[in-house]
């Protein structure tokens, strides 16, 4: 295995193949693939149930997929079984790759009992290993660049939605991920603080950052995504570029979808 | 009035290292049962069926026997131990005052576990998700985000059971120990004042659980600021 450094860009930042994922007697992943190279934006679309969050979930592990390969810049994320269940090989593996691989949730889910500055470091020092004073100058940039600098001494609760949003982005920036997932980060919002949040979006978009996005917003598709996913009961229905596949839907379910979505 | 007043005067000194033992025996129980409460708790909450059922059997024999054969367990039975007689602790472990530390520890740790069970229960799912998702070890997701977590939501309820701890502690008394109680009993036999002996011990035990609540609620207002400052 070659190191990140010289081997960016060489392999896809994301490989996910056949992905499956079933709860019980429910499968609700039925083969699922994926590629994101680097700077790829790719908007992950479809009604509820449809899997969308299940999706995110299984490639940064948080559920166990019950089969397919998932691979991070190349290295192949080891299963076995476990009392007949699907497991990781290595948990050490896991937390190694979970930590090139930033969410950020529907719910924010910051640290409630930390400062907006602690939620911020407390990764980049524990899982990362960064000095104290490093991790700061990171944190004060991250939070600077989503727009929040000046709450950095707040506790999460002090704040208003679209700034616990935008301090979860910058704590997950603040890991220099090599992917950013995304699920449904606006919709927990009051439509007013809904952009505010979309704006930071697209500034990462611009930067070149690699993101899997899943979102009801379908102007951020068409404008920041280089590529759209519609998921339809744990498949892919429709893929391309936003501005073909948004504009005439191939699949009679994405294009009704679409028309039920108000923009 | 005047009774009580000579009572202090005479037995003060007595009142004052009956207290200090008290004391003593509600700080060293509840940091150490707290100490082992939380791998207790941790361990209720295993998905290892072994471990978590050792631990519920643990907390059941402890909150399901009174506390005073709990004491008498522990003070005429280590003796019967051969094993135990033997050891190099035995000096150690013979003392009553040791025995009663014990069974303080062991009892609080039990109540203690579940409270703070509760307390990592109640911890909101997705703060959990959120440090194993940027890749926090288990250790460290406890460590930095559920134990802090649950330390706060679990004080009131934990500030309760160091209340009831101390109030306990008066059965070490039956084990010949003159804390508080033990005192307040010497004293009552020696003057034949039973009535103003033991409200005098009563008045300094309701001072002690007035000073608990008073420190509990400083570390509630320290500790639970994130919640309370809302916008
Ligand atoms: N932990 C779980 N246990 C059982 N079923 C689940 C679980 N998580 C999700 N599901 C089911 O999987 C399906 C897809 O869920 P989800 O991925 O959350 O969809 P989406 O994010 O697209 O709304 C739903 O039918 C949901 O009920
Ligand atoms: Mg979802």
């Amino acid at each position: 295995m070659t190191t990140t450094g010289n081997s960016r860009g060489a392999q896809p930042a994301l490989e996910v193949s056949g992905l499956r994922k079933t709860y019980g007697t429910q499968e609700v992943l039925r083969g699922v693939s994926l590629e994101a190279r680097d700077h790829d934006v790719v908007a992950i679309l479809g009604s509820s149930g449809s899997g969308k969050s299940t999706f995110l979930r299984c490639i940064n592990l948080l559920e166990t997929p019950s089969a397919g390969e998932l691979r991070i810049r190349g290295e192949l994320i080891g299963m076995t079984t476990r009392r007949g269940r699907p497991a990781p090989a290595d948990p050490r593996q896991v937390d190694r790759i979970r930590a090139r691989l930033a969410m950020v949730f529907q719910q924010f889910n910051l640290w409630q009992h930390m400062s907006v500055l602690q939620n911020v470091t407390a990764a980049q020092i524990h899982v990362l290993g960064r000095s104290r004073e490093e991790a700061v100058e990171k944190a004060e940039a991250m939070l600077a660049k989503v727009g929040v600098a000046d709450k950095r001494g707040h506790y999460p609760s002090q704040l208003s939605g679209g700034q616990q949003q935008r301090v979860a982005i910058a704590r997950a920036l603040a890991m220099d991920p090599e992917v950013m997932l995304f699920d449904e980060p606006t919709s927990a919002l009051d439509p007013e603080l809904v952009n505010e949040v979309l704006r930071v979006m697209r500034g990462l978009a611009e930067e070149g950052r690699t993101m899997l996005v899943v979102t009801h917003e379908i102007g951020f598709a068409r404008e920041a995504a280089d590529r759209v996913m519609f998921l339809h009961d744990g498949r892919v229905e429709e893929e391309g570029p936003p501005r073909e596949v948004l504009a005439e839907p191939r699949s009679e379910r994405f294009r009704q979808f679409l028309s039920g979505s108000l923009k | 009035m005047q009774v009580l007043a000579d009572l202090a005067t005479e037995y003060w000194r007595d009142f004052l290292a009956g207290t200090w033992l008290t004391v003593q025996l509600v700080v060293l129980s509840s940091v150490l049962g707290l100490a082992l409460a939380v791998p207790l708790a941790i361990a209720r909450l295993s998905a290892n069926r072994a471990l978590s059922g050792a631990a519920a059997g643990y907390s059941l024999f402890f909150r399901g026997t009174p506390m005073l054969v709990q004491i008498f367990l522990v003070y005429y039975g280590l003796g019967q131990f051969e094993a135990i007689r033997g050891s190099v602790l035995w000096p150690v472990l013979r003392e009553a005052w040791v025995c009663a530390l014990i069974t303080f520890v062991l009892n609080t740790a039990a109540y203690s576990g579940e409270i703070v069970r509760g307390g990592i229960l109640a911890v909101p799912k997705g703060e959990v998700e959120a440090a194993r998702a940027c890749g926090m070890t288990r250790a460290q997701a406890y460590r930095l985000v559920i134990l802090p977590r649950a330390f706060s939501i679990c004080l009131p309820a934990y500030s309760n059971e160091v209340v009831i701890l101390m109030k306990g502690t008066s059965l070490a008394s039956t084990i010949t120990l003159l804390e508080l109680t033990g005192m307040a009993r010497l004293a009552a036999s020696d003057t034949y004042q039973p009535i103003q002996v033991f409200l005098l011990a009563g008045a300094i035990y309701y001072l002690l659980t007035l000073a608990i609540t008073r420190l509990f609620a400083r570390l509630e207002a320290r500790f639970t600021r994130y919640m309370t400052d809302a916008r």
